[in-house]
């Protein structure tokens, strides 16, 4: 026990004191974390509202205009079905649709002596992922209306709110995860480098020639990567929160057993890397050729459902796309354990096959 | 068992003690290379005893076997009496050892690598001490990377001595240090020595051989070709004492073997070597005929056989090389 609390030590020891590890394990993902959420909150000073009008009449047009002349409004016209389309892919933030009959809603309404009868309606669509952003673009279409509705009394038009569920979950909400699964995805596998470096340098024959067991030299550094996940995790969270309002909604305990299982799952995937690689140049290239699909294909950066299919095949079988998926659920959403058991499954029998790969093909020496 | 002080009193080699390390004919090939071809010795408590031989001539392979860190293809090794095979984990606990390649944690101290080393076993000296004996007290907050390549050493030794074990693996000690730091790292073992550790070294070096081993076992391609003191070995193969000068292209061979007292020539590196029964005999030879030539004998002396012609005399190639 107490060599392996010494070598830990030992690992954190040698970590702490290189510079590059500690900037590619904190200040990286930190920097993706900031970078994005800089450019993404700027981005949305203004709204994007998709105009569908199935009544073509004067008094629609009129709405149109009234819209049209809030600076901050960019309208775009579709129909409802690429409106539709356009709003799950993030291109445009509300949809208003104006149905048939409104022209003459509002004619009747307004019409010298007319009965109060029930107002037009128009129809707002918003995602109530993206809080922000649906409640400007109520308060705007409030606005409006009120405008419109000043003249009458009752009033000639009403807004009903629906709301579809898109992919595009708040930027912050999603990258955020996404990022702390890429962190973990690098911890891990960049555990090969010190370990074939170790072997390079004759270390880890030295240490085979004292009492020390082979476990407590794969727990040490277990040890040492998950602590630093943790580390992570906590810096990478409480950025993401200061900074750009990120809630975490869901169980800590379930967030942080997906960190720990997270990091295994690389660890192991490291630890094969090292078996396969002869030095410590090779172990770097290695790792490069690793980590960037992972990175580019799991979801981190793009949402899977836009990739072209042939990569959607592929990411289904990438382990850092079910992690991601996982942290973003319980990080996000709150979900509970049950309808993540899958990616639990994946991860864990993930880990279990490679480090029994590397435990058949890792050379000491 | 106190080390440092040194006030234990040293086991000189016992005549009828069990030896500290035995190799019987060990074998141990890699595919079509015979690494090390049968190899057999044993090492006397409290002795140093050399493997001597050029770049791979198995040297390390058989120390490496016996530090439990390869198994042999055959044969049997046994170390304070302890089956290396069967019973690694207690062999580790009761033996130090430093690789040929010294580089350990570039980023800890000297202080953190040997505390670390302390933990990895049951008994450890203390810290200190060790830094003491070594004479790393100037450095021992420095990183190892900073070390030079003598500290280095000194800190892999330092780092096998920490379980203060009844024997030590030096595996090619002094190769690549400079010739002072060569020579401390040879006061360092005679000390050890002087408190009964027995040692196993290894070294391409013929004088390192000549001055700390007690015996040594020369190798070559996997096999030992002789074995015993410096003594021994010289004097066994080399009844004749030998007379050397630097070489004259004047003088033929015939004109030598001719002197009187000679048994054989030898030119080697721009020297005549006349091996003789006479050294005084031979000698006045030798200046009878430069003077009857007029030419002058350089450096003209008696020469000790070495290990060097030794090697030569049992391979036909100098160790050197």
């Amino acid at each position: 026990m107490q060599a392996l609390i010494q070598l830990s030590i030992a690992n954190i020891r040698s970590f702490v004191r290189d510079r590059a590890a500690l900037f590619w394990t904190f200040a990286f993902p930190l920097i993706f974390v900031i970078l994005f959420g800089l450019i993404f909150q700027g981005g949305s000073t203004s709204i994007k509202l998709a105009w569908v009008d199935s009544d073509s009449s004067s008094a629609s047009a009129a709405l149109r205009a009234s819209f049209a002349s809030i600076k901050e409004v960019v309208l775009t016209d579709e129909d409802l079905a690429s409106a539709t389309d356009q709003m799950k892919t993030g291109k445009v933030d509300a949809i208003i649709e104006i149905p048939h009959g409104y022209g003459a809603s509002v004619a009747a309404a307004t019409a010298a002596g007319a009965i109060p009868t029930t107002p037009a309606t128009v129809t707002v669509v918003t995602d109530p992922t993206q809080a922000a952003t649906g409640g400007i673009v109520q308060e705007v279409v409030a606005g409006v209306l009120g405008a419109v509705n000043q003249g009458g009394r009752p009033p000639i038009v009403s807004a009903t709110v629906t709301t579809i569920q898109t992919q595009n979950l708040n930027i912050i909400s999603y990258l955020v995860p996404s990022i702390l699964g890429m962190a973990l995805m690098q911890l891990g596998v960049f555990a090969a480098i010190p370990l074939v470096a170790d072997r390079e340098k004759k270390i880890l024959k030295r240490l085979n020639a004292t009492p020390l067991h082979r476990w407590q030299l794969v727990g040490s550094n277990v040890v040492m990567r998950l602590i630093i996940g943790i580390i992570q995790t906590l810096i990478i969270v409480a950025v993401g929160t200061a900074l750009f309002g990120l809630q975490v909604t869901g169980s800590l305990i379930l967030l942080g057993s997906l960190v720990v299982l997270g990091a295994l799952a690389f660890i192991s995937l490291g630890y094969v890397i090292a078996s396969f690689a002869p030095t410590e140049d090779a172990a770097n290239s290695m790792t490069s050729v690793v980590q960037f699909p992972l990175m580019f294909l799991s979801g981190t950066f793009f949402v899977i459902d836009q990739m072209p299919q042939p990569l959607q095949v592929v990411a289904r079988f990438l382990p850092l796309t079910y992690l991601s998926d996982a942290l973003r659920q319980v990080m996000v959403n709150g979900t509970a354990f049950s309808p993540l058991w899958f990616c639990f499954a994946v991860l864990i029998g993930w880990t279990a096959i490679c480090f029994g790969i590397s435990s058949r093909f890792f050379r000491w020496q | 068992m106190t080390m440092i002080d040194g006030s234990t009193p040293a086991t000189r080699p016992g005549l009828s003690a069990t030896p500290a390390v035995r190799v019987v004919d060990v074998r141990k090939g890699y595919g079509a290379v015979r690494a090390v071809d049968g190899v057999s010795f044993d090492v006397r408590p409290g002795e140093v005893f050399g493997l001597l031989g050029p770049n791979g001539a198995g040297k390390t392979t058989t120390v490496e076997m016996l530090e439990g860190l390869r198994a042999p293809d055959s044969g049997e090794l046994e170390v304070l009496g302890i089956d290396v095979a069967r019973n690694p984990d207690e062999l580790k606990q009761r033996v130090g050892v430093t690789l040929q390649t010294a580089e350990l944690y570039p980023k800890l101290t000297v202080v953190e690598v040997l505390d670390l080393f302390r933990s990895f076993y049951k008994r450890s000296l203390p810290t200190n001490e060790l830094i003491e004996f070594l004479d790393l007290g100037e450095r021992k907050t420095a990183q190892t990377r900073q070390l030079s390549g003598g500290q280095r050493q000194r800190l892999a030794v330092a780092l096998a001595l920490v379980n203060d074990p009844e024997v030590i693996f030096l595996d090619e000690p002094t190769t690549g240090l400079d010739p002072a730091a060569r020579r401390s790292l040879w006061d360092l073992v005679q000390k050890l020595q002087g408190q009964g550790k027995t040692i196993l070294l290894t070294t391409h070096y013929m004088e390192e051989a000549e001055v700390l081993c007690d015996r040594l076992a020369i190798m070559d391609h996997g096999k030992i070709l002789a074995m015993g003191t410096v003594n021994e070995l010289v004097a066994d193969r080399f009844k004749d004492r030998s007379v050397r000068f630097d070489e004259i292209a004047s003088i033929t061979d015939e004109q030598l073997t001719g002197l009187p007292g000679v048994e054989s020539i030898k030119h080697d590196d721009g020297e005549t070597v006349l091996y003789t029964q006479d050294v005084p005999a031979t000698i006045g030879g030798v200046l009878a005929l430069t003077e009857a030539l007029g030419v002058e004998p350089g450096n003209l002396g008696i020469r000790r056989p070495t290990l060097e012609d030794l090697f030569l005399d049992l391979t036909g190639r100098a160790l050197r090389d």
